[in-house]
């Protein structure tokens, strides 16, 4: 992502959108508006943080929001569809995604008739800023069922997500026709946007479950290092490369010739796991016990007797593991073997925090959140392999799904999914 | 349902300062008095402080006597005590920098060597073999009630009487959970008896979702106890193998010292919260019947915990007054234990802090009850 040339975006928006101040006459041109005084609404996009001036593109071969570096807010969004056929479902689709364009790009707030609702809900003011905005949309298995006559077109790979042992999954709290990740800088955008898409989207698709995820601050001690958990520890550390193009073709995107169907190339798997981490439990668990569960300092994320947090663990030399235990998280997780390299995921998972249990107990936990080619080899392989890590009893998975995102768009009017029925 | 009676006196332990960092000033005052009392008197001997709270065993970790071997009058004027401490028993640390790393291990909890350490000595594994003896026989005992109780579900369910089923199903589930956090010491026993649906293909509707948690499901959503026969069957082979394969169990020292505070854990996590009661409700029940098997589990190791920090105080205080607690919301039920449902926030509140509080206190006993010195980890080899 890049912050936007306010120079640029300033004039772009006065074209685009006239005047578009609260108060002003819709129509006035821009030149009528150019000879002015700043109005309400340039003089809002001179203060524009580079934070809230950044966009990022909804166009492009994949969806944004998936390499996209995580920003610090998110909701997750699991929509089922009410649409009584495939038509009405395309519709809503399309307004999805036109909402999601219209929102990542930023636009002054429309001004309509004063005795109708105003067009936009207005809470980010005279205009949506961008703000590194992403509307990420994924589909569940349950869209192919024979409601819409689209089960030829489901992807491979894409099932219900199976009950993992150590599950405790609660239906309400999983699955979803479509599933719509909105992450941006600050929280209101993010709020916003989620108020937008289902005003878009009324009649059409209704909210199945939501979470809010947030992550922690960057802390240091570089511009590198990951961010941390809520059992404390730097989460991310061994993603692959997503710079590398040739590495997430062949981790993360479908490629051609791969038996999916045509429309689902370049798209990618998406795993949602909310997974409940017992934070009281965790932190009257010793700091050695925590660091060996784990096999990493807290505090650097170094590998366990290693210095820094990109240290290779060196596995080889550890076959006993008097170094990192065998059943430690990260050498189950990834095992760093020529055999395992194909398994890696992209983790892009969030915090969360959404009050307490019954127990008056912390119900905080990962938005765990990963993208992978093939979730059979990858995230499936890993999480078998985790079966036995100490860490279980410190974490419930209850809710989340196994979904696919589409690949991108080509712009207007094209949508994400618009190969659906195009096929 | 099972009687539940706090095995606690009834009344309130003297709340007691947790860090090792004042009762190390306090018994260096009483060394210190001790030695300037003797050297007064020019006395060549061998103090020995034993046992109490202030002891320097209580505080510097082992639970053997510490001695203070050939304390030596010396007419040095800069050295007014006058003493030299040639050898401290019960350790291999040199006597003239024994102070600063016990001083390190118990401001800082690192060695010498800049490692992690525990302030207390490991002890010896042997130590935990009455321990896991007298639980082994408590639990036996309650494995022959779960065995009963579970004859009465059977006949209650083959019967058709659901309310009979219910009571019976309370009064095993009860027994079972006095056993204490089994998980992992029985195999797959404890997931057949007790598991949840969870991470079983199927879940709820799985053939493989058996046990006392089946029945549940079936009597709280309205199956008919005739179709649940089938399960309490089942139940009571996989009871009667549990009997069979206890004696034979091996617990670690590690094992049996972080029972002690993960059955209450367990309490919190999936009782209290409703998350493994989401049919009957019953998360006081089985929070009382864990209190029981932690009272059990702490009273064996009492003498492992003489003179390691004030664990032990602590811990039975807490225990106390989760005792007390629980013993006063089922007296405001009428002597039933309310299900999460039924109870009021007041109550509720009660309970959760309670256990919370509990818990802060139980946390300290795998740490008080070590059994090896914590392992050093090695480096990653250079070049990589």
């Amino acid at each position: 992502m890049s912050p936007l040339d306010r120079r640029t975006f300033l004039t772009r928006s006065l074209i685009t959108a006239g005047a578009g101040a609260v108060g002003v006459g819709v129509g006035t041109s821009a030149s009528d508006a150019s000879a002015k005084r700043p109005s309400a609404t340039e003089q809002a996009h001179s203060v524009l943080s580079d934070e809230l001036a950044t966009r990022i593109p909804f166009d492009g071969a994949h969806q944004s929001g998936v390499l996209t570096p995580a920003q610090d807010h998110m909701t997750m969004l699991a929509l089922d569809s009410i649409a009584p056929n495939g038509a009405v479902l395309f519709e809503g689709l399309q307004a999805l995604s036109a909402q999601a364009r219209r929102l990542m790009h930023g636009d002054p707030v429309g001004v309509t008739e004063v005795d109708d609702p105003p067009p936009d809900s207005g809470i980010l003011g005279a205009y949506d800023a961008p703000d590194a905005l992403t509307v990420t949309v994924a589909f569940g298995a349950a869209l192919f069922d024979d409601r819409y006559g689209l089960g030829h077109l489901r992807p491979k790979r894409l099932v219900e997500m199976p009950n993992f042992p150590n599950d405790n999954i609660d239906p309400t709290r999983s699955g979803g026709d479509v599933l719509v990740q909105v992450c941006a800088n600050h929280r209101d955008t993010v709020i916003h946007t989620v108020r937008e898409i289902l005003r878009a989207t009324a009649g059409k698709l209704v909210v199945r479950w939501t979470l809010d995820g947030f992550q922690s601050a960057a802390r240091g001690p570089t511009p590198r290092s990951n961010k941390r958990n809520l059992f404390a520890f730097r989460d991310g550390t061994a993603n692959p490369d997503v710079t590398d193009a040739v590495l997430m073709n062949r981790l993360i995107w479908v490629q051609p010739g791969s038996g999916e169907p045509r429309w689902a190339t370049s798209g990618t798997y998406q795993v949602v796991r909310t997974i409940r981490m017992h934070v009281e439990f965790w932190d009257r668990v010793g700091m050695l016990e925590q660091e060996q569960m784990i096999g990493r300092y807290r505090v650097s994320g170094a590998p366990l007797g290693g210095d820094g947090e990109f240290e290779d663990p060196d596995y080889p030399s550890d076959p006993d593991g008097r170094r990192i235990k065998l059943d430690a998280h990260i050498r189950l997780a990834n095992p760093r073997t020529p055999t395992t390299a194909n398994q890696r995921i992209l983790r892009r998972g969030y915090n969360y925090h959404r009050g307490v249990d019954e127990a008056g107990d912390l119900d905080d936990g990962l938005l765990f959140i990963a993208f992978n080619q093939d979730p059979d080899r990858q995230f499936a392989t890993i999480q078998t392999r985790l079966t036995p890590e100490p860490m279980v009893d410190y974490i419930t998975p209850v809710g989340g799904g196994y979904f696919f995102a589409p690949p991108g768009t080509s712009g207007p009017p094209d949508w994400v999914g618009s190969g659906l029925a195009a096929t | 349902m099972a009687t539940f009676v706090p095995r606690f006196p009834l009344q309130r332990m003297r709340p007691t300062q947790r860090s090792g960092k004042g009762r190390l000033a306090l018994a260096a005052l009483a060394a210190l008095a001790a030695l300037v009392a003797l050297v007064a008197v020019g006395a060549l001997v061998a103090v020995a402080l034993v046992g109490s709270a202030l002891s320097p065993a209580g505080l510097f970790g082992g639970s053997r006597p510490f001695s203070v071997h050939r304390l030596v009058a010396q007419a040095n004027p800069s050295d007014p005590l006058g003493v030299r401490i040639t050898r401290v028993y019960g350790t291999t640390t040199p006597a003239k920098i024994y102070g600063t790393e016990i001083g390190q291990q118990e401001d800082q909890g690192i060695n010498r060597s800049g490692q992690m350490i525990s302030d207390l000595s490991p002890l010896a594994p042997a130590a935990f073999r009455g321990p896991v003896s007298a639980y082994k026989r408590y639990a036996a005992g309650w494995l022959v009630r779960v065995s009963h109780e579970t004859a009465v579900l059977g006949a209650a369910l083959r019967a058709g009487n659901r309310a009979a089923a219910e009571s019976a199903w309370r009064d095993t589930w009860s027994a079972y959970l006095h056993l204490g956090a089994v998980y992992g010491l029985f195999g797959s026993l404890d997931q057949e008896i007790d598991g949840m649906p969870g991470g079983v293909p199927g879940g709820t509707s799985s053939p493989h979702f058996s046990g006392l948690h089946r029945i549940e499901m079936g009597l709280w959503t309205g199956q008919p106890p005739h179709s649940l026969v089938r399960w309490s069957n089942l139940l009571a082979v996989d009871v009667a193998q549990l009997r069979r394969v206890l004696p034979g169990v091996q617990i670690t020292p590690l094992v049996y010292a972080t029972r002690s505070h993960e059955i209450l854990e367990d309490a919190q996590r999936d009782l209290l919260s409703g998350m493994d009661v989401p049919w009957s409700g019953e998360g006081v029940l089985g929070t009382a019947a864990g209190l029981v098997a932690t009272d059990e589990v702490v009273r064996t190791l009492r003498p492992l915990l003489g003179g390691r920090d004030n664990t032990l105080v602590e811990v039975q205080n807490e225990l106390l007054l989760l005792s007390s607690a629980l013993a006063k919301v089922r007296r405001e039920h009428h002597g039933t234990w309310p299900t999460l449902a039924e109870l009021s926030i007041t109550q509720r509140e009660l309970v959760d802090g309670t256990l919370a509080g509990a818990l802060g206190a139980l946390e300290q006993l795998p740490g008080s009850l070590e059994a090896a010195a914590l392992p050093e980890i090695p480096n990653i080899p250079a070049g990589q």
